[in-house]
């Protein structure tokens, strides 16, 4: 009777330990994003464009209706789905080739797709500048090969596309060469036993393993891209630009705070549905290996 | 082991004389809050060439450039020796707005200066509008830069007007930055607003901004807009003054706006290409402004403060602020060798318009991007 009562407070002190270990990194969270994004986010709907009080959706609807900050919004989504898509085209063939291959070459690319990892993204904005600028250096090497009428992506939507496809790779190859191991030998040499072609094994045995890996890369991709703000200050047009840029210039040169917080909201907003398919994923992995 | 004592004895004997010696000249604190370029010119040209004229001071410079609020802690912190009767610990302002703090202004924080203190202070250009307070000592301008082997010396423009011809006619040869990345593309928009408001900078009074005047900017953006196709690769514009210098270095194109320091700092460094003039228009030049430094009136060295003030106006200073960091002078330019004059010549002016920023500012960049950098039509 007494040892059991000795176990369950041990038990209990345990527990204690651990909701007081985890304490201060939750009310962190709590008061310095939780707190502050609820605030904002009731501020957008209590008081309305004029600063009048009462309840309005008046912000939203103002956001909506101006051009400018509509093309903006799409601007942003159209450069995070295209960078979205050129990652998942250059790097899921240098991961399969990271998980299949071994030797020198294959450790030598690894180190080559990781390196972007360490190079600051304002270092990476200014040498990308020199390489892809007008009689940059790619300029001036298609031109000693005789191709004239470059026209460089510098100060246009493509260099951004650019820029953060290159910073993006190390972090997306990572993940899905870790998928991508899970998946055993044996399954994929049965398959081709039974004759699929390479093609198929990729669609039909590798593919529907690793969509939890994919849809971390794609969820937290999105959220990286779409919040970016140093690749387009540097890289990207004057207009349209992507929100992170617009948001900064309203608040800080245009002077209105209360218009950046109605964009901020609404870059969140997008953002948290996208937060919310990485969290599913990541609970259902949890729950999957509780099971098993 | 003894001779290595005693030479320790000698050098500690030494240093302490040394001190003393130092201890003899009377100190000027000078604080400084501008870039490495102004500091070094300082250390290297400035404090040599005044200590070696004026034994009997000993300049000591405290350099707080990034370091919490500046050089306007330290003018806080002399408020309040004000207030109390210490020792401010500071003699000179290398560069300062007197009237930036209301506090300052009301507490009659700083000295003002006249030509009896400062008989070098006659020279002064009065382009540079100064406060009673103010010293101006140093100035920086916006300019045109062209590249001279693909412009030739004839269309070279003289006037904004032809400045927007010659971008036309020379697509893709031109760019300036955006207005809130760097003042040599601002120069560009707020001259167009010059342009259209009559070219009369002096409408435009820091303080509240005239509605009428804001009004008046879609001109400007008409203007502005339509060489937009021109700029560089059909309307890409940098994010600040140095990528504009870059393109043009690289020949991508042939003809920015830039400002005078940036620019000749780069052509003495060999950063540009020897082909490269500078110009400015005739009919209103592009804005500029003028640093000035400022004495406190507690300041405990006030003869040493007023010997330097007066110093930073010698024509050798002056001179040096061309040759030196690429600036401009602040006292009238045909006090200078004949020689620099020539040099400069297409870009000495008397008129150094100025502007007011706060609001006209917000309106004008926040105009810019929504009416110039984008083709969508705000209003429909």
């Amino acid at each position: 009777m007494s040892l059991t009562k000795a176990t369950e407070a041990r038990q209990r002190r345990t527990v204690l330990a651990a909701y007081l270990l985890i304490a201060p990194p939750l009310l962190l969270m709590l008061l310095l994003i939780f707190f502050p994004a609820t605030q904002s986010i009731v501020r957008t709907l209590t008081v309305d464009v004029d600063g009048n009080p009462g309840l309005s959706l008046s912000r939203y609807v103002d956001f909506f209706q101006d051009p400018i900050s509509v093309s903006n919004l799409i601007f942003t989504f159209q450069v995070t789905l295209i960078t979205l898509a050129a990652i998942f085209i250059f790097c899921f063939p240098l991961a399969l080739y990271l998980r299949f291959s071994t030797g020198r070459l294959a450790a030598a690319v690894q180190v080559l797709a990781l390196f972007p990892l360490f190079v600051p993204g304002i270092i990476l904005a200014f040498a990308l500048i020199r390489f892809l600028g007008t009689r940059g250096t790619l300029d001036t090497i298609l031109s000693t090969l005789g191709f004239t009428g470059y026209r460089t992506p510098y100060l246009k939507p493509e260099g951004i596309i650019f820029a953060l496809l290159w910073e993006a790779i190390p972090f997306t190859v990572l993940i899905l060469t870790a998928g991508l191991r899970q998946v055993s030998d044996s399954l994929i040499e049965s398959a081709r036993d039974v004759g699929a072609n390479s093609w198929q094994v990729f669609w039909r045995i590798i593919l529907p393993q690793i969509t939890r890996p994919v849809l971390i890369v794609f969820s937290l991709n999105f959220l990286g891209i779409f919040g970016s703000f140093t690749i387009p200050y540097l890289l990207g047009p004057a207009a349209p630009q992507m929100m992170g840029v617009f948001m900064q210039q309203t608040f800080g040169l245009y002077r209105r705070p209360d218009v950046a917080e109605t964009q901020a909201v609404i870059t969140f907003i997008i953002c948290a549905f996208v937060g919310l398919l990485y969290v599913r994923t990541v609970v259902r992995q949890r729950i999957g290996q509780e099971k098993s | 082991m003894k001779s290595r004592f005693m030479l320790l004895v000698a050098l500690v004997l030494l240093v302490a004389g040394l001190s003393v010696q130092a201890q003899q000249r009377s100190p000027i604190y000078v604080y400084t809050g501008s870039d490495t370029n102004i500091s070094d010119w300082w250390m290297n040209f400035i404090i040599p060439a005044f200590e070696a004229e004026f034994p009997q001071y000993q300049v000591i410079l405290t350099i707080v450039r990034g370091v919490g609020g500046g050089t306007t802690d330290i003018a806080n912190r002399a408020l309040a020796a004000l207030e109390t009767g210490d020792d401010p610990l500071v003699d000179l302002f290398e560069q300062i707005d007197p009237d930036s703090q209301v506090e300052w202004v009301e507490a009659g924080l700083f000295r003002e200066l006249t030509e009896e203190d400062i008989p070098n202070l006659v020279n002064v250009n009065p382009a540079t509008n100064r406060l009673p307070q103010e010293l101006p000592y140093r100035g920086s301008q916006v300019l045109l830069a062209y590249n001279s082997d693909f412009v030739s010396e004839d269309e070279v423009p003289t006037t904004y007007a032809e400045l927007i011809e010659w971008i036309k006619n020379n697509p893709g040869q031109f760019v300036y930055n955006r207005p809130d990345r760097g003042g040599s593309g601002a120069a560009m928009v707020t001259r167009a607003i010059f342009e259209v408001t009559g070219q009369d900078p002096s409408l435009f009074v820091p303080g509240e901004a005239r509605e009428d005047l804001i009004e008046q900017f879609s001109l400007a953006w008409d203007l502005l807009s339509s060489i937009h196709d021109s700029i560089y690769e059909g309307g890409a514009y940098p994010a600040g003054n140095t990528p504009v210098l870059e393109l043009f270095a690289n020949g991508s194109v042939n003809m920015i706006t830039a400002w005078s320091d940036q620019a000749l700092q780069a052509l003495n460094l060999g950063l540009l290409p020897e082909s490269t003039r500078l110009t400015q228009l005739q009919d209103l030049p592009f804005t500029g402004g003028y640093a000035s430094a400022a004495i406190p009136v507690n300041a405990s060295n006030p003869e040493g403060a007023l010997a330097l003030a007066n110093f930073l106006l010698t024509i050798p200073v002056q001179e040096s602020v061309v040759t030196e960091i690429g600036g401009f002078p602040a006292v009238n330019w045909d006090l200078l060798p004949q020689e620099l004059q020539t040099q400069f010549t297409s870009v000495i002016t008397d008129r150094v318009p100025t502007w007011p920023g706060g609001a006209y500012s917000a309106a004008m960049v926040e105009g810019w991007y929504n009416n110039v950098a984008t083709n969508i039509d705000r209003s429909s």
